[in-house]
C-alpha cells in the first residue's frame, strides 16, 4: 500500500434489501486523510453504505476496500474501522462504564484520556443503561466511540442527531482538534449539511441508493445557484439550463440551477434574485428532482464526477 | 442556518495510548462478555438462591398448615414439587444465552471485530459460564447437606434429576443443562440476527415440529425404550444439542448483518 492509496474504495456496490434496492452500482474513492460528508434525504441509501464500508453488511455487488482490506468478516480490516449506527443496539444493563472498560480491547489506538473529556463534554450520564440514553446522549455516545477508537476510518452516523447547539459546536471542536491531531479519514452521514460544511473536504450525495454527486467541497460550492422570481421571468430566465429543482409559491417561481451558465441570464434580470445555492439546498435539489415546471437534464442529475 | 465551525484552533494532543487492545480477538470478545461483572458470575447464583428460597417457603407454609414437620413424606413431596430453582435457572441462562448474541453481536461489530472471532469467543463464554454455574450449584449442594436440606430434611438439588446426590453427576448434569440452555438461546439469537424474526420463528416452529415427529414415531416403542433406559443417554443427547447449537451460531453469525 502507498500513501496515495485510497483509504475507502468502493467500486460498482449494490445491495438490496428486501425489496428495495438500498444502493445501486455506487463507485467512489476516499483518499486518506478526507473529511467526507456522506449525504442524502431519508431511505437515500447512506446508512446501508456506511454499513458496507465498516462490514457490518455486505453487499451483492461490486467490491469495497479500506485501506487494501475487504471489510466484510476479514479479522485484518476489523480494527481498521469504527462505526456506531445512530439506532446502535446494547445488551441489556450495559453502562458506559462497561462501554468505557471494552473500547480499548477492540482498537489499539484507543484513547482513554479523550473519551473521559467526550463524557465530560457531552455530559453522558453514568446511570442509566446505554439503550435507555435520550437521543442526543446517544449520539454523544457515538462521538465517544468514533473519536476515542481513532480508526484509521471513523464512520460517523448522524452524529449530531438530537445534540443541542453547544454540543454540535463542542463536536465540531473535538474533531478538528483531533483531526489535527490524530488526522485519519472521517466518512460522516448528516441531515445537517450546512451546519457540518465547515468541516468537510469532500461531499458523497446519494439519493435512491445511486451516487449522484462526489465532488470536493469547493467544487459543490459553486455548482449551483438559486434564481427567485416572477414564474415568467424565472422560466424565461432558465428555460435551457440545468435546473435542479423547482418550488412555486403564488406567483412566485425558485429554480435550483447548474452552474456554470445556469444563473447566467437571470443575473442580467432586474427582476430576479440570484444567490449561491447552500449545500443543504444542493442536496435537497438533488433528492427532490426537478419540479413538474422544470427543464430536467437526468444524464447530469445522475452524473457522478470522479 | 450558521455552519458549526471550531471555535478554537486546533492544539496538538499527547500521544494516544495504544497499550490497550487485547492481543486476541477472541480474549476481547471474552472481555466483552463478561464486562458486566455481577450480571455474568453472581446473577446465576442469585436466581437459584431466589429459587430455593421460594421453595423453602413454599414448604414452610405446607408445614405450618398440615402439622407434619422435617422428614415428613408430605413435606418432601412438596419440596420436589415446588423445585423451581433449577427451571428458573435453565430459563435465566437461555435468556443470557439469547442476549450474548442478539445485542452484544451489534455492539461487538460496532466496537470492531470479525464474526468468526465473536462466535469464537461466545462459545467458550458460554462454557466458562456454565462451568462456574455447575461448581456454583455443587457448592449450594453442600450447603444444603451441612445444613441437613435447609433444616427441614429438604434436598431440593439432590433429587434423582440432578444425580441422587451424587456431586459428580450433578455437576455433570448442571453442566451439561447450562450448555444446552446457552447454546439453543446464542441459536436462536444467532437466527434471528441472519434472517430477522421470520426465521427465528421459522426455526422455533421447525424445531417443535421435529420434536412431534420424533414423539410420535417414538410413542410406540416407549415402553421397550423405557425399559432400556439409561442416564448417559440425555448426556450424549445434551452433547448432541449443544454441538447444534453451536454449530447454528458460527453458520448463521458468519453471514449476519447489521441493518
Amino acid at each position: 500500500m502507498t500513501t496515495t492509496d485510497p483509504a475507502v474504495s468502493v467500486r460498482g456496490v449494490g445491495r438490496r434489501l428486501g425489496g428495495v434496492q438500498a444502493l445501486q452500482d455506487v463507485s467512489f474513492d476516499l483518499p486518506a486523510g478526507a473529511v467526507c460528508g456522506l449525504l442524502g434525504r431519508n431511505g437515500a441509501g447512506k446508512t446501508t453504505l456506511m454499513a458496507v464500508v465498516a462490514g457490518h453488511d455486505r453487499p451483492d455487488a461490486g467490491e469495497v476496500a479500506v485501506h487494501g482490506e475487504r471489510p466484510f468478516e476479514n479479522p485484518a480490516a476489523a480494527g481498521l474501522v469504527s462505526m456506531v449506527r445512530d439506532d446502535q443496539r446494547y445488551p441489556d444493563d450495559f453502562h458506559l462504564a462497561h462501554l468505557l472498560r471494552v473500547g480499548p480491547l477492540f482498537h489499539a489506538g484507543w484513547d482513554a484520556q479523550l473519551a473521559e473529556e467526550v463524557v465530560d463534554v457531552f455530559r453522558i450520564p453514568a446511570k442509566p443503561q446505554l439503550r435507555k440514553l435520550s437521543r442526543g446522549q446517544s449520539s454523544a455516545v457515538g462521538i465517544l466511540v468514533g473519536l476515542a477508537s481513532r480508526a484509521p476510518v471513523t464512520v460517523l452516523d448522524e452524529p449530531t442527531l438530537g445534540l443541542d447547539a453547544p454540543s454540535r459546536q463542542a463536536f465540531a471542536d473535538l474533531l478538528v482538534r483531533d483531526l489535527a491531531a490524530r488526522p485519519r479519514t472521517v466518512l460522516v452521514a448528516t441531515h445537517l449539511a450546512d451546519e457540518l460544511e465547515g468541516l468537510l473536504d469532500r461531499v458523497l450525495v446519494l439519493d435512491g441508493g445511486r451516487l449522484v454527486r462526489d465532488a470536493a467541497l469547493e467544487d459543490l460550492q459553486g455548482s449551483a445557484s438559486v434564481v427567485l422570481g416572477p414564474v415568467e421571468a424565472v422560466e424565461r430566465a432558465t428555460a435551457d439550463v440545468g435546473v435542479l429543482a423547482s418550488r412555486r409559491v403564488g406567483g412566485f417561481l425558485e429554480r435550483v440551477v447548474e452552474e456554470p451558465g445556469g444563473s447566467a441570464r437571470a443575473a442580467e434580470d432586474p427582476a430576479l434574485q440570484v444567490r449561491r445555492a447552500g449545500l443543504q439546498e444542493l442536496v435537497a435539489a438533488l433528492g427532490a428532482g426537478p419540479g413538474p415546471a422544470a427543464t430536467p437534464r437526468p444524464d447530469r442529475l445522475t452524473e457522478v464526477s470522479r | 442556518m450558521s455552519a458549526v465551525l471550531p471555535s478554537s484552533s486546533p492544539r496538538a494532543l499527547g500521544p494516544a495510548r495504544r497499550s490497550g487492545a487485547s492481543p486476541s480477538p477472541v480474549l476481547a470478545v471474552l472481555r466483552l462478555q463478561a464486562v458486566k461483572r455481577f450480571e455474568t458470575w453472581a446473577t446465576p447464583l442469585v436466581v437459584l438462591l431466589l429459587g430455593l428460597v421460594f421453595t423453602v417457603l413454599l414448604v414452610l407454609v405446607v408445614w405450618r398448615a398440615t402439622g407434619e414437620g422435617p422428614g415428613s413424606p408430605t413435606l418432601a413431596e412438596v419440596g420436589r414439587g415446588t423445585q423451581v430453582a433449577v427451571p428458573w435457572l435453565v430459563g435465566y441462562l437461555v435468556y443470557n444465552g439469547v442476549q450474548s448474541v442478539g445485542t452484544t453481536f451489534p455492539l461487538a461489530l460496532a466496537l470492531g471485530t470479525a464474526r468468526r472471532a465473536f462466535a469464537v469467543g461466545t462459545l467458550l463464554h458460554h462454557a466458562r459460564v456454565a462451568a462456574w454455574v455447575a461448581v456454583a450449584v455443587l457448592a449450594v449442594r453442600g450447603v444444603e447437606v451441612v445444613t441437613g436440606g435447609w433444616w427441614a430434611g429438604l434436598h431440593l438439588l439432590g433429587g434423582a434429576a440432578l444425580g441422587g446426590g451424587d456431586p459428580v453427576r450433578l455437576v455433570v448434569t448442571v453442566l451439561l443443562a447450562s450448555l444446552v440452555a446457552m447454546s439453543v438461546g446464542g441459536a436462536f439469537a444467532a437466527v434471528w440476527l441472519r434472517g430477522g424474526a421470520r426465521a427465528a420463528g421459522a426455526a422455533g416452529a421447525a424445531l417443535g415440529l421435529l420434536v412431534g415427529a420424533a414423539a410420535l414415531v417414538l410413542v410406540a416403542a416407549a415402553p421397550d425404550l423405557a425399559g432400556a433406559f439409561r442416564v448417559w443417554w440425555l448426556a450424549v443427547a445434551a452433547v448432541v444439542v449443544t454441538a447444534a447449537g453451536a454449530a447454528v451460531q458460527v453458520v448463521a453469525l458468519r453471514g449476519a448483518s447489521v441493518r
